[in-house]
């Protein structure tokens, strides 16, 4: 694209072209496999869940200032797509029809954006269901959006009818992080509710799975490529993995002081990003060797409440310093 | 949306809603976090009775964000006052705040709720 046509456009919805920073971790000699990137957005947006999109662009959710974005990271460029009043969306995740899907709190809606023409289309929460602290959202097998609400809910919706079914959350408030295994199970965190759940895609019913660590504060959860549920302990400070499959249960502390884990991603080498906002860092585990590897931010306050990538890249929003930040993965061969 | 409602309603000769009950539905999406109880102990975020009059980040028992610890080490109280302005933009207040929480633009929805958490008898 003509740089002086793409200045434009962004100027016109807001954004200041900026380049992305690379910043090379602390520890790094040339051997180093890490490179880590910056994005600078919107001051103010609050720039917190991301996710890829089919075409190499970054959606990401502002959730103070009710913006869905979405990053050119070729050259920093972004574009800002107001999707209501009072609009405060959460998290973001790519539909089966290749169009982002965002949890609106705001709107106490489901938003889903054309990628083509920025149209934005609402499917809200029934009146009866009014301020559910929407959360996070995953679609299943069948194409199926399941969503979660702190306020103690979780949902389904189907795209193609627009029906919406939303259920109580056993032991109410709590829900929050949600994922999909690929053997076609949905699986969300209960923050509140210091468990995992699992959710019956017949019935919608929800049952619940304990982990061993009481009151642990699980907040997200994430499948790996075995259907492994990993999940990011807010309170304890550990991330831990449940296998369904003999009802295990293995659990790591973060390194340091009194580590907070917010997120977890699990990538498609399955490999495990957390974020630790006690160290205000993004850290990686590698479950073969149980290491951890930490990356602090190069600035105060980055609070990188999500995370998810693609093949060689792990992306987050530093929801405090309005920037994205990527950590890409080299190989010998380049990135992996 | 409630404060649009609620001067709908006025203009049309309905009956206001009630601040109380507007207080307490604002503050059900707190509930997943914040208790007003007490004897609520180990909740993700600080439990909040007493707020009004308590010295910022006061709760003895839990472990805030450095945003707050700041804060409480320059011995601020939480008034009416700066509990409206802080539910007007949150992380302006507080940069780096480890909460994610939503402003609220209407100032009778703010003000309901400061009345609902300056209730010693709520929960």
């Amino acid at each position: 694209m003509d740089r002086r046509r793409l200045h434009k456009t962004i100027v016109a919805a807001g954004g200041a072209l900026a380049a992305p920073a690379l910043i090379r971790p602390a520890n790094a000699a040339s051997e180093s496999p890490f490179r880590v990137w910056y994005y600078p957005v919107a001051a103010g947006m609050g720039s917190r869940d991301v996710t890829p999109g089919p075409d190499g662009s970054i959606w990401f959710c502002g959730q103070r200032n009710g913006a869905l974005g979405r990053l050119d990271p070729r050259d920093g460029s972004y574009t800002l797509i107001n999707l209501g009043p009072n609009a405060a969306p959460h998290g973001v995740v790519i539909g089966p029809d290749g169009a982002p899907w965002i949890t609106e709190g705001g709107q106490n809606a489901i938003a889903r954006v054309d990628p083509a023409d920025h149209k934005v289309t609402l499917f809200k929460l029934p009146p009866k269901r009014p301020n559910v602290n929407l959360n996070t959202g995953a679609f299943d097998r069948q194409g199926i959006y399941w969503f979660t609400g702190q306020s103690g809910i979780y949902g389904r919706l189907d795209p193609k009818s627009g029906d919406m079914t939303v259920f109580d959350a056993p032991r109410g408030s709590g829900p929050y992080g949600i994922t999909v295994t690929p053997k076609g199970d949905v699986w969300y965190a209960s923050l509140a509710g210091n468990h995992i759940a699992r959710i019956d895609l017949k019935t919608g019913a929800a049952k619940i799975i304990e982990p061993p660590t009481k009151g642990q504060g699980a907040r997200r959860i994430w499948s790996d490529s075995k259907s492994r549920l990993w999940v990011s302990e807010w309170n304890s400070g550990n991330v831990s993995v449940h296998d369904p499959a003999d009802a295990s249960w293995r659990a790591w502390k973060l390194p340091g002081g009194r580590p907070r884990t917010y997120s977890v991603y699990v990538d498609d080498k399955d490999i495990v990003w957390l974020t630790d906002f006690s160290a205000n860092a993004i850290v990686r585990f590698d479950p073969a060797n149980e290491r951890f590897t930490s990356f602090p931010s190069d600035k105060p306050n980055a609070n990188v409440r999500q995370m998810d990538g693609r093949s060689g890249q792990a992306w987050g929003g530093e929801s405090g310093n309005n920037r994205l930040v990527v950590i890409e993965t080299f190989s010998a061969a380049g990135a992996t | 949306m409630r404060s649009a409602i609620l001067l709908v309603c006025v203009g049309l000769g309905c009956a206001p809603v009630d601040a109380d009950d507007l207080g307490r539905a604002l503050f059900a999406g707190c509930r997943a976090c914040h208790a007003l109880d007490p004897a609520a102990q180990g909740m993700a975020g600080p439990n909040l009775s007493g707020l009004l009059g308590r010295r910022i980040a006061g709760d003895q028992n839990f472990d805030y964000s450095p945003a707050f610890k700041q804060a409480r080490a320059r011995n601020q109280i939480w008034t009416r006052e700066r509990l409206d302005a802080f539910l007007a933009d949150p992380e302006a207040m507080f940069p780096g705040m480890w909460m994610t929480a939503r402003a609220i633009a209407d100032p009778v929805e703010r003000n309901a709720l400061v009345g609902f958490l300056a209730d010693p008898k709520a929960r």
